[in-house]
Order: structure tokens, then sequence, then C-alpha cells
């Protein structure tokens, strides 16, 4: 596995606040990599030190194994979270502009452009001006304007927000395929679905600092607390049992499902058995936790601590 | 390089293509025809009352041999009333104004009182104070023993026609007003260039710092690049449009010099000869080839070479500063605290402009303010048409260039933090310290 980002030691320091203290990740090349954290924990600072806008105050960014330069921005794209493009400039252009910002070559420039807006049924539309579209079409062109020069690294800022279901969907699906030809993405956001539905990789960040990362599943497994789940089309009753549910939930689609707190995993067998006593069992499972309360765990603790 | 070079075109060809830009291109020459032509007018227009008033007028000690009768549209009737008789008479209106001569000595006078409902105007009384010493003047000859005749016939009448001397000994005609008006002219234009464009550069950062534009170009573009390419392309965007009006200008004079240049010369030359006025000792076709003369003696080479480089000078030392007011700010009413700084040396400049050309272009005054480079660029434009020492000229754009440089460094450090910063309205104090602060 190789890295194609990574960070050793970065710090950056704004007046008295560390919004990055002592940052180490790597993110593996060809990853779906999700940067989580509440607002204000650094995301942005991180992003920026990536992105070459700003340089780390101590500690070193490496790209491909080689120390972080500004001509390696060019094969990155960056959108952030708020959105903007040039109102008075036609779609075309403002693709075109920032193709040539990134060093694309304009003949190479429109061809790739002209392939994108086909791809998306926009060519009716590459002569108006963005002020003349609506917000989910401008969204879209600003998406292009991010991967119009082919980069190896992707970075989005809540990739989905202000988008609508379909047009979410379509990012997806395009954010997929270009994972699946060869880009890293870097995903920044506070919306677990999504980090894990594409997300490989995760870290979050709180305070400025690295409170946990690694491989997704490898996560929620070393998270796991063993607790597990019990699901029968009835609801039953464990009152009189030796072991107590600590919670139970109907699902929308009637499912009654039990979820247990065991001492060690010698007690599966034990619950399992119990399990099969009650009714018709229909769910057995280990319930590992969700990115969701790993991240409301971690940061919890965090401020706990 | 390049870069700079992907931003200049980008908003060079989006101001170019924009609708206004092009209008008021077109229709700009149009625009500065009718401003000048209308400030021509006003200032020829007599704007004075035509009304015609009534004043009494008593001459205490009789020192007016020749009579007084009327000043402007003024009428005077000589009274030997009372002047508590007199001041009732224009108290109740039956008079417009009272006027006494209180000086027992012809030698000085100096207590004249005027007495009116509306006090004169600084130009009237200016006027009536010239009448009132010829008319003594006059008295004073006669009373010498000269006839009211002789005196007439002595009184003179002078204009003078400027000339100027080469190293070579050459002579050229040469018209201090054509040169006021043309230095004036041209630093009207460096003055509302620097205004219109620069705010045109401070309102387009803010708007890349609001929409967060400016942050997925400077993942690719350096700040500084980005500024520079942004401040060439609308210099470039200004040339354009100042090109297009002096070839739209030129056009336009051929055009209408064709279908009514041939008439009025027609009507000129019906008109009677010996009207008065400044080209009344000669005749018609000299004064207009005085007149030509003049403008084909400017020294229009250097007024090229000095308009642009200080044009450019100017609007890049200004523009930087608009770039980073623009940066520094969240939104437009924050960069009213920082544009009175930055306008104030602009408006002393014209200010001093205005002055120096019309007493002396070369004077001390001139010369010093055509040194700061705040000032610079406005003075020398000016002073241009009048003709500066090369060496002179040489060391005022150094001095600009090198004050733009170092302007252009700084500004370039406030802007690169600037852009990134949202929240609250820096203080003077924080841009201060950005200058200083690492990436």
């Amino acid at each position: 596995m190789s890295i194609i980002l990574e960070t050793r030691e970065v710090c950056k320091t704004y007046g008295s606040s560390k919004a990055a203290d002592h940052i180490s990740l790597q993110i593996p090349q060809g990853s779906i990599y999700g940067l989580l954290g509440p607002n204000g924990a650094g995301k942005t600072t991180l992003i920026r030190m990536l992105t070459t806008i700003t340089k780390p105050d101590t500690g070193l960014i490496l790209f491909k194994g080689e120390p972080l330069q500004e001509n390696h921005a060019s094969r990155m794209g960056y959108m952030p979270e708020e959105r903007g493009l040039y109102k008075k400039m036609s779609v075309l252009d403002q693709l075109l502009f920032f193709a040539e910002i990134k060093g694309v070559k304009p003949q190479q420039a429109k061809i790739t452009a002209k392939k994108w807006l086909a791809r998306l049924d926009m060519q009716t539309w590459e002569n108006k001006k963005i002020e003349e579209l609506s917000k989910g079409m401008a969204q879209k062109v600003q998406f292009l304007t991010t991967i119009i020069h082919n980069p190896e690294f992707i970075i989005l800022d809540e990739p989905f927000s202000g988008f609508d279901p379909v047009n979410a969907d379509l990012i997806k699906d395009l954010i997929l395929e270009l994972n699946k030809n060869g880009a890293t993405l870097l995903f920044s956001t506070h919306r677990m679905d999504n980090v894990e539905e594409l997300c490989d990789y995760l870290c979050i960040v709180d305070h400025g600092q690295v409170k946990l990362n690694g491989e997704a599943g490898g996560l929620r497994r070393k998270m796991f607390k063993n607790q597990y789940e019990v699901g029968y089309l009835k609801s039953v009753s464990f009152l009189e049992d030796y072991l107590q549910p600590i919670s139970s939930v109907q699902t929308a689609d009637g499912r009654n499902i039990y979820t247990f707190q065991l001492q060690n995993s010698s007690e599966v067998e034990i619950l399992l058995s119990l399990a099969t006593k009650k009714g018709d069992l229909i769910h057995f499972s280990e319930a590992l936790p969700t990115i969701h309360q790993i991240f409301v765990d971690t940061i919890k603790n965090n401020s706990n601590g | 390089m390049d870069k700079i070079w992907v931003i200049l075109k980008r908003e060079y060809i989006t101001r170019v293509k924009n609708k206004m830009f092009i209008i008021m291109t077109l229709l700009g020459p149009i625009l500065i025809a009718l401003f000048y032509g209308g400030i021509f007018l006003v200032a020829t227009q007599d704007a004075s009352d035509k009304k015609i008033r009534h004043a009494l007028f008593k001459d205490n000690n009789g020192f007016f041999a020749d009579k007084l009768d009327s000043f402007d549209n003024y009428k005077f009737k000589t009274t030997t009333l009372a002047k508590s008789e007199a001041l009732k008479k224009v108290s109740s209106g039956e008079y417009d104004s009272y006027l006494e001569i209180n000086d027992k000595e012809l030698q000085t006078i100096d207590s004249i009182d005027w007495v009116s409902k509306k006090t004169l105007s600084l130009l009237q009384s200016e006027k009536l104070g010239n009448l009132l010493a010829s008319k003594v003047y006059k008295t004073r000859l006669q009373n010498i023993g000269l006839s009211k005749g002789k005196i007439d016939s002595l009184k003179p009448a002078a204009s003078v026609h400027t000339i100027e001397i080469d190293e070579n000994g050459g002579l050229k005609n040469s018209s201090s007003m054509a040169k006021s008006g043309i230095g004036i002219f041209l630093a009207f234009v460096v003055y509302m260039f620097i205004f219109i464009y620069g705010s045109m550069i401070m309102r387009s950062t803010l708007e890349e710092k609001t929409n967060r534009i400016v942050e997925v170009v400077i993942s690719s573009v350096k700040p500084f690049q980005l500024m520079m390419g942004k401040i060439l392309g609308v210099a470039l965007v200004g040339l354009t449009q100042f090109a297009a009006w002096i070839v739209l200008s030129l056009g336009f004079i051929t055009v209408i010099s064709a279908v009514i240049g041939g008439k009025m010369i027609e009507t000129a030359q019906k008109l009677p000869t010996g009207m008065p006025g400044p080209g009344a000792a000669l005749s018609k076709n000299a004064a207009g080839g005085q007149m030509l003369e003049v403008f084909s003696n400017l020294p229009y080479g250097q007024i090229i070479v000095i308009f642009l480089i200080f044009f450019l000078g100017g609007f890049l030392l200004y523009s930087s500063m608009f770039a980073a007011i623009g940066s520094a700010a969240n939104q437009e009413t924050d960069t009213q605290q920082f544009m009175l700084p930055i306008s104030l040396p602009l408006v002393f400049g014209i200010v001093i402009a205005q002055t120096t050309v019309f007493q002396d272009p070369h004077g001390p005054m001139a010369k010093i303010f055509s040194l700061i480079p705040f000032t610079s660029p406005i003075l020398m434009v000016v002073r241009s048409p009048f003709g500066i020492p090369w060496s002179e000229v040489a060391l005022s754009a150094l001095i600009l260039i090198a004050t733009f440089v170092f302007f252009v460094w700084m500004t370039g450090r406030i802007y690169r933090i600037g852009i990134l910063m949202y929240g609250k309205k820096p203080t003077w104090r924080e841009l201060g310290k950005w200058i200083f602060r690492k990436n």
C-alpha cells in the first residue's frame, strides 16, 4: 500500500490557538479518506496546508514521498465547503479558467471540459453565465471545476451539503467512478452516513489533534464493546432472564431489535440459546459501533479528559 | 508568470466583454465632450443679474470730474441728499443701493461705502473698485492739465504673446492656456482612472473573498500572482478604454469638422472685422494658424511618455492598496474606513496640480510634489505639456517605481492573509501585523 499524502508532526498556531497540534496521518493511495471533526477542530487548517495555501509552522508534509511543493497543488482538486464561482462568467469559460490555473493547456482543457459537460448532459448550458443557472446546476459546475484537470488527489469539504438527493447521488457516483479510476479522495465532513457508506479510512480530529485514525472497518472492530443484537418479528420479553437487553427498538419494517451488553465472548453462546427459545429468531449479530458512535464517543472522551 | 497571465487574461476578457464597459467606451468621448462643453458654457455664460438696478451716488468732495453713470446692471444717479435720507430711500426699496465716497484727499481713496440689501459679489466689488480707480486716475490726469480726448487716446491695450525659445534659438508659439488645459485634463484622467479602476480591483477582490472563490484559486496560484494578475489585467482594461477613447474622439472630431467645419469658416468670414477679442489685432487666418501652431508645438513625445509611465506607476501603486483593502474587508461597508487615507493624497494631488499649474508649473511646490510618489502621478502629468527636464522625469519615475515595488510587496503580504480571514473587520494594527506574519 503506497501513501499518496503524509503529514508528520504538523503544527500550526494562530495567535494563541493551536489549529494543528502535532498532526501525523497517512492517506493511502486510491483510498477514500474521511476527515471528521466538530466545527473548529482544525479541519480547514489542515486542508489549507495540504493544498499549499498555507505552510505548517513545524512538521513535514509529503506528497508521494516528496516534501510538498506548490507544483504538487496542480495535481490536486479542492472543493471548499462554501462554494463560489464567478457569476458573470460562462460555464465553459469558468471550467477553462480553473483548468488553466492548474496548468492544463487551453486546447486540452477545452476537450476535457466538453467531455464532462456532455457526460452530465450540460452541453446546452456551456455558454450560460453562472448567475443564470439554478443552484443545483451551479453546484455541478463547481464539482466539475474541481476535477477538470484530472487530479490524482481530490479534497472535498462537505461535498454533499446543499445538493438535492438526485444530484447528491450523481456526485456520489462520480466520486466512486473517479476513485475506481485511481483518484484518492479526502472527505471533510460531519455527515456520518456518507462516511460510513464511502470511506475506507477515517481520521477524527479535535482541538487540532488526531484523536483516532485508521481503516474504517478495523476501527469499528477495535471499538467493539461486546454488544450483540437479537431480532424478532414479534416483540418478546426478557424480564425473567439472566441477560437483560440494554436497549430495544422497533424498526420501520416491523422488526424488534434488542441489544445486549455481554461481559465477554463466552456469553455469546448463552445469549444465542436464550434467544432461540423466545420465538422465531430472524436476526443475530455483533453490534459494531457506527461511525457516528465512534465519533461521538471520541469527541466526548476527549472533552471529558 | 504563466499563472499571472492566466489571471490577467480572465480579468481582462471578462471586463472587456462586459456590456457596461462597451457602452462606456463608446459613449465616453460623447460624455466627455458634453461635460467639457457644459463647463465651457457655464464658464463663459454671464451668470450675473440682468435686471437694471438703480443706485444713488454721492461724491462728497467732488473727485469725479467724469460722470459716473453705470456699472454692470447698475445705473447711477448723482445725489446731494444727506446720507440718512439716501439710506432711507434704499431701505424702502426706492433705490437698490447707495455709493458714497468719503475721502477728503485725492491721493488715497480707501473709504468707499456701498450700501445695499444684497451684497455685491466678489467679482462685482472688484470690478467696481477698478472702475472707480480708473475714474480717479482720469480725474488726476485732468487735474494736471490733460484734455479728455488726449487721455482716451493714451489708453493702452495689451495682450501678451508667449513664445518659447530652444537651445538652438528656434522660436515657437506657445500658450499657457492650452498647456494648462491639456495638463489638467490629463491629470483628471489619471485621477479618475485610479479611482474608478482602483475600486474595481477592490470590489473584485472582495467578491472573490466573499464568494470563497479565492480559496480554490490560491490553492493553485500564489496570492501575489493573483493580485498582480488582477492589477495588471485591470490596468490593461483601463488603457484599452483610454486608447479607444482617443481613436473615437479623433474620428469624432474628423467627422464633425468635415460636416460643420466648412459652415463655421463661412460664417467666420462673414463676421465684421475688428471684432474685439484676443485675436483682434491679427487677421483671422493668422489667429487660427497661431492656435494650430500652439497645439502642434506641444512636446507630445514627452507628454505621452510621462502619461504612460506615471499613469501606470500611479495606478499600480494605488491599486495595490485598493487590493489590500478589498482583501481585508468582509463587506463593502468595511472598506470605507480604509478608503479615506488612501484617497486623501490623491485628492490633495489634484488640488496642488490646479494651483501650481496656474501659478508656476516649474516652481518649488510643483517640484517637491512631483517627487512624492503619492502625488507625482498627477503632478508630473499636469506639468508635462510645459516641458520637464528628462533628469527630473527620471528621478521622479525612479522614486515612484521603487515605492510601488515596496507597496506591492507590502500590500501583497496583507492580501495573502486578508483573503483567508473571515469574521470581524481588522484594525490598522492587525493589518500591520499581517505584513510580518509568516505563511
